[in-house]
């Protein structure tokens, strides 16, 4: 059985040796830190510079983080609590089709 | 230039070496036609006089077919046909499957054949042999589920195709006409048959399902190959026949948005590509609705780079598939550490599709999006825009993170075999070569790929590198990547579960199938009750008749001769009074 980190495993591919930190702990805990500071800084563009858009309402400051942030979690909750909720069924659902 | 062959069709050789493979069962005869027939191919397409060319007429049964018509549009969608069934061959090499091999060819010939039909008779005989040979990619699985999934897949497109065929007969009364080319309009009964035709082959929302059905349960080789011809063949002949058309934009902004949804909570990561194939369908879908020239070259450079991205990451699944044995995400995690080619090409083909500046998605998408908001329609520029996000979602962060790095589920498996590796390889550098910008005064590689538009003069006008392109991108794509991470720490991201969801296909697989098996059985009932009466009856009669005239029936008493002669007399007595009261 391998080990948690991977660095005694002798499976690992010799090409992953090198980015087994992409699995750390730390990585994890502080990736969310890692984006929140680029969509920011990405956003902040905006306050120094004015976009031009075929869409006036995309000219609005933050408007694609904004949208990007707003999009995504509508996606996971609609898929979540609608699709799932609603449409979700065990795995076997379709076992016996057509046997019956 | 060879003049001898610029009449001969590009799809000729592919078709031909599938119909050889089928009859060759060795294994390295056959790998080394599936290499040989896409370079062939690919001679012709080059070997063709610039500008448009028409050729391969054949006169068969009073009708002229033609089958090879080389044009703006049918070059882009050529090419890219022979580049996916060149690189389809080389990632199947490992796979000892004759009838996989075959089919994959005839298959790859077929959409091309397709392709360069220049009448609506030639393109039926492609549709449907494109039907008939890409289901073995389905049934190659050997598996219950896939042998049912098969011929529901079968079913739908055969009715396609009878559409197709239907629609043509009626267009061609109408208006004297074979010809497949945008006098085809969804105002006439001839025209919708086709445009439903086509409609069903390009996944129109409640016709889609055959697709996230039929896709996930093909074999490695065949799903790869599935994703580069049916749906891109249907995208191609909507932009041939019914470019402009209104219903269009709403069918594809439609199109972009559901399959997220769906896609979120799919556990299947190659039914997630199928449900991101049917977003990505929309937005072409949605280009050739809007009609404009820089539209249409939207949607055929989308389709070009999609082909690509879209096998690609179907080829990282298809690998891990081969290796692991599942691709249900709440099985998979931290291959990384053992598939590390694998990730990064997936990796790679996930930023294409996400559009990520640098990479394929982002020069194709922009074009759509620009002729969207060129043309006022606003509501579906947003339905777009909220449709990349969602791609980033199920393509760009959910294939990659739960296949190769979330949760280490201690898979140790080796890496792709070689040959899928290179397959993967060459789509990766595609990708990044596609998606390339001009650079100290050397033009892109997205040169390369709007040179091949239909209107290249209006794609090269196209200011795609601006700064506020990309820093519009950059601030919605790491804006959704944040908000994935914060939904993650926050525990509000579905597990991923042992699950499925029904689709619009519960309406056909479960309540119409539930309808007609009821009506199978009500049927059975009351036509054994109606045997069983009419039985009933005929005993009844059999048993009366019998009573009368059996040798101990009524009739054959024995009678008294004087009872019989007093009867006869009566008879003969009442005879008489009636002739002679009878006036």
């Amino acid at each position: 059985m391998s080990d948690q980190s991977g660095k005694h495993d002798e499976h690992i591919h010799p090409l992953a040796r090198p980015f087994l930190w992409l699995d750390a702990n730390w990585l994890k805990s502080s990736m969310l830190w890692v984006l929140l500071v680029l969509a920011v800084g990405a956003a902040a563009i905006d306050f120094v510079h004015h976009r031009h858009e075929y869409v006036h309402l995309a000219e609005m400051t933050g408007f694609y983080a904004l949208f990007g942030f707003g999009s995504f979690v509508l996606a996971v909750m609609v898929g979540w609590f609608v699709i799932r909720g609603f449409l979700g069924r065990d795995e076997d659902y379709w076992d016996g089709e057509g046997d019956q | 230039m060879i003049e001898a062959f610029y009449d001969v069709s590009p799809a000729w050789p592919v078709i031909i070496g599938g119909l050889i493979a089928a009859a060759v069962p060795n294994h390295y005869v056959r790998k080394g036609l599936a290499l040989i027939a896409p370079v062939l191919a690919g001679l012709l397409w080059f070997n063709v006089p610039s500008g448009e060319h028409t050729g391969g007429i054949i006169e068969l049964g009073g009708f002229t077919l033609e089958t090879f018509r080389y044009d703006g549009l049918s070059r882009i969608w050529g090419l890219i046909f022979i580049i996916a069934a060149f690189i389809n061959a080389l990632y199947g090499l490992h796979s000892k499957d004759r009838v996989g091999d075959a089919s994959g060819l005839i298959y790859a010939g077929a959409g091309l054949g397709a392709v360069f039909s220049g009448d609506l008779l030639s393109l039926f005989f492609f549709w449907e042999l494109t039907a008939i040979s890409s289901v073995f990619l389905i049934w190659g699985s050997k598996t219950n589920e896939s042998y049912k999934a098969g011929l529901r897949y079968l079913a739908i497109h055969v009715l396609s195709g009878v559409m197709l065929l239907a629609g043509a007969v009626i267009h061609a009364a109408d208006t004297g006409s074979w010809a497949f080319d945008s006098s085809l309009s969804v105002e006439t009964l001839g025209g919708m048959l086709i445009f439903l035709a086509f409609g069903i082959k390009c996944a129109f929302p409640f016709m889609h399902n055959w697709l996230q059905d039929a896709y996930p349960k093909a074999t490695v080789t065949g799903a790869v190959v599935l994703s580069a011809f049916t749906t891109k063949l249907a995208v191609y002949a909507l932009a041939r026949g019914y470019a402009g058309t209104d219903m269009l934009i709403w069918i594809g902004a439609i199109m972009t948005a559901f399959p997220v949804f769906f896609a979120v909570v799919e556990n299947d990561l190659r039914k997630v590509l199928s449900y991101s194939l049917n977003n990505q369908l929309g937005f072409m879908v949605v280009g050739i609705g809007v009609g404009t020239e820089l539209a249409i070259n939207g949607a055929a450079a989308h389709a070009f780079v999609h082909i690509i991205y879209k096998a690609l990451l179907f080829m990282s699944m298809g690998a891990v598939l081969y290796r692991v044995g599942t691709v249900k995400a709440s099985e998979l995690g931290g291959l990384f550490k053992t598939m590390p080619a694998t990730a990064l090409f997936c990796i790679i083909g996930a930023a294409s599709i996400s559009a990520f500046p640098l990479f394929s998605g982002f020069v194709a998408k922009a074009m759509t999006l620009a002729a969207v908001a060129h043309e006022h329609h606003y509501v579906v520029w947003f339905i777009l825009l909220f449709a990349s996000a969602g791609v980033l979602e199920h393509s760009g962060i959910k294939i990659p993170y739960f296949a190769f790095f979330a949760h280490d589920k201690g898979h140790r498996v080796r890496e792709a075999p070689v040959n899928m590796l290179m397959a993967m390889g060459i789509a990766a550098l595609m990708c990044v070569y596609l998606g390339w910008p001009d650079m100290f005064g050397i033009p892109g590689g997205y040169r390369a790929l709007y040179n091949l538009t239909p209107f290249p003069e209006v794609a090269n006008e196209y200011p795609m590198w601006t700064f506020d392109h990309v820093v519009g991108q950059m601030q919605l794509l790491l804006a959704a990547l944040f908000a994935f991470a914060f939904l993650v720490r926050m525990k509000w991201y579905p597990d991923e579960k042992r699950s499925i969801n029904v689709d619009f296909d519960w309406v056909y697989r479960r309540a119409l199938d539930g309808a007609a098996r009821w009506g199978f059985a009500m049927f059975g009932r009351l036509w054994a009750s109606i045997g069983n009466v009419v039985a009933a009856g005929r005993n009844r009669m059999g048993g009366r008749l019998f009573q009368a005239f059996s040798p101990m029936g009524a009739l054959s008493r024995d009678i008294p001769s004087g009872l019989l002669a007093i009867w006869t007399s009566a008879l003969l007595a009442i005879v008489l009074l009636i002739a002679y009261l009878a006036p």
